[in-house]
């Protein structure tokens, strides 16, 4: 045998775990997209009317502008609020560094789902946040406003995905070499324009790249949206998940679950783009 | 300001652990009630405990599956002449990368249109698939980290390829294949978009808390869902102990 044939062999079979569990079904749902779906049976005649039916219609385009534009909102939001944190974990020393680390990033290891019923416990008419604003005197009765609305979705995802942008912002600050934090301060900079100018371009590619990776997660939720959502809190996520439930058009659905591949394909790509742009 | 958002992030967690000691009328905190009994009584709730037993088998399974995977993935990748790394690479994180939602429905399509009945198999599956990435990622990165005078050294001493792998390789990868482990048991157990469309009859503990959120949990599931956080925890802490920066020194 060849040495370049057991190469090929070898990749052959090393291949097909992956080829066959993540390919193959990959490949059979963007198949599946192209199909029609007619009175629930599936027909199976190549044409892009699923795509035309998505993009033609602003009920289901219009949901898909609005859950990109909710998405990137709740990433804003969440680096925001994500990256000082991290730099003050970043900024401490030793042992308080790793425990505060930890610390960041034990609520994800609490259930999703009680997360969300905790939530919305807290937003809604008894909940915790209207008794508590009423206790400082800032209301007078409960307020309707903070839950079942596309607001309280986007709070509500803040919440749960603030840990995972907080992680990479860290790791992308202590990724900064401490030689050039020194040379900086040798240079006379102070910690304004060290960070300024050093620290916060540096830490920016993997920033991008960890607030890229909650928004691909953000977008395909679906099940936040339903639970605190109410009737005005709709994503796309939802959308594609009823067309598998109650609405039942597989290939529609697996259409606009194709559109939402792209996106987060398009984003997986801007997100490695930038960060291998760091060059350390 | 970090204060803050700690307070804000770990609003749910308190949030739970008050609603598993107290009941709540009408958002009414009944302080009468206080007691540890949910902790005890949690274990004679069928439903839940079989979800359970679900999460723990599907967990275990998938978790073994994908470190197996990782292990011979990441010793073909790093091998001289690999041929479609960068292609199997992608497809590996892939799964991970993608809304979960896609992968899920991926493979709802792929179990359909090969009758492959949905079932505790078909979850198992899926969470292989997304926690495959993970595993793949640490053992790579410690495989990487094997200075390769190591090998060359086995080589030397007449160690054969298989004996190199046995006495050398495996060993040092060990640690990074725990710490995979751990990480995806943890990632499985709380796994929920992905298992909604693989699911048959059996359920696991998030689609079945998920199913129970409409009539509210009792202290009982507070108190569950508070148990497996602290687990959750404790093996958190096992594993930033083990990944401190002693063995990733570079400046």
């Amino acid at each position: 045998m060849t040495r370049s044939l057991t190469r090929w062999l070898l990749f052959g079979v090393i291949a097909v775990p992956p080829a066959l569990f993540i390919l193959a079904p990959l490949g059979s749902f963007m198949l599946l997209s192209l199909f029609h779906s007619e009175k629930s049976v599936i027909i199976r005649a190549i044409s892009l009317d699923n795509y035309r039916a998505f993009f033609g219609n602003w009920t289901y385009f219009g949901t898909y502008l609005g859950t990109l534009w909710l998405c990137l909102q709740v990433t804003a939001l969440a680096v925001v609020l994500g990256y000082p944190v991290a730099w003050f974990i970043w900024r401490q020393k030793g042992g308080t560094r790793y425990l505060l680390l930890l610390l960041a990033v034990i609520p994800l290891f609490m259930s999703y789902i009680v997360k969300l019923y905790t939530l919305r416990a807290i937003l809604g008419l008894n909940g915790l946040l209207n008794q508590a604003l009423i206790g400082i005197g800032v209301l007078d009765k409960p307020s309707q406003a903070f839950l079942f609305n596309q607001t309280a979705v986007l709070v509500t995802m803040v919440v749960i995905y603030l840990p995972f942008v907080i992680l990479p912002v860290f790791l992308s600050l202590e990724r900064v070499p401490r030689s050039l934090l020194l040379a900086s301060t040798d240079l006379g900079a102070g910690g304004g324009d060290t960070f300024r100018r050093v620290v916060f371009p540096l830490s920016l590619p993997g920033t991008v790249g960890g607030a890229l990776f909650a928004f691909v997660l953000a977008l395909g939720d679906f099940i936040t949206p339903q639970m605190v959502g109410g009737t005005t809190g709709f994503t796309i996520g939802r959308v594609i998940y009823s067309q598998f439930g109650l609405a039942f058009n597989w290939p529609f659905g697996a259409a606009m679950a194709a559109v939402l591949f792209v996106t987060a394909l398009i984003g997986i790509a801007l997100a490695g783009y930038a960060a291998s742009r760091q060059r350390v | 300001m970090t204060v803050l958002v700690f307070a804000v992030l770990y609003a749910p967690l308190f949030v739970s652990l008050l609603f598993s000691l107290v009941e709540i009328k009408r958002g009414v905190i009944q302080w009468d009630t206080l007691s540890f009994s949910p902790y005890l009584t949690l274990w004679s709730n069928a439903s839940v405990i079989s979800a359970l037993s679900n999460t723990a088998q599907v967990a275990v399974v998938s978790v073994v599956i994908a470190c197996l995977l990782a292990v011979a993935l990441a010793l073909y990748t790093e091998s001289d002449g690999a041929i479609g790394r960068r292609v199997i690479e992608l497809v590996i994180y892939l799964p991970f990368l993608m809304p979960p939602i896609v992968t899920g429905l991926a493979l709802l399509v792929a179990s359909a249109e090969t009758g492959v009945p949905r079932g505790l198999a078909t979850i198992v599956v899926g969470h292989a698939v997304f926690v495959l990435a993970v595993a793949y990622r640490l053992v790579l990165t410690r495989l990487q980290s094997l200075p390769p005078s190591q090998v060359q050294a086995s080589a030397d001493l007449g160690a054969s390829r298989w004996q190199t792998l046995r006495l050398v390789l495996l060993p040092h990868l060990a640690s990074a294949v725990m710490t995979g482990a751990v990480l995806a048991l943890t990632l499985s157990f709380d796994e929920t978009l992905i298992s909604t469309f693989l699911a048959g009859d059996q359920m696991t503990l998030p689609l079945r808390l998920w199913a129970m959120m409409r009539v509210g949990f009792t202290p009982e599931v507070n108190a569950l869902v508070t148990l497996v956080l602290l687990v959750s925890i404790a093996l958190a802490v096992v594993v930033a102990w083990r990944m401190k920066p002693d063995d990733m020194g570079e400046e």
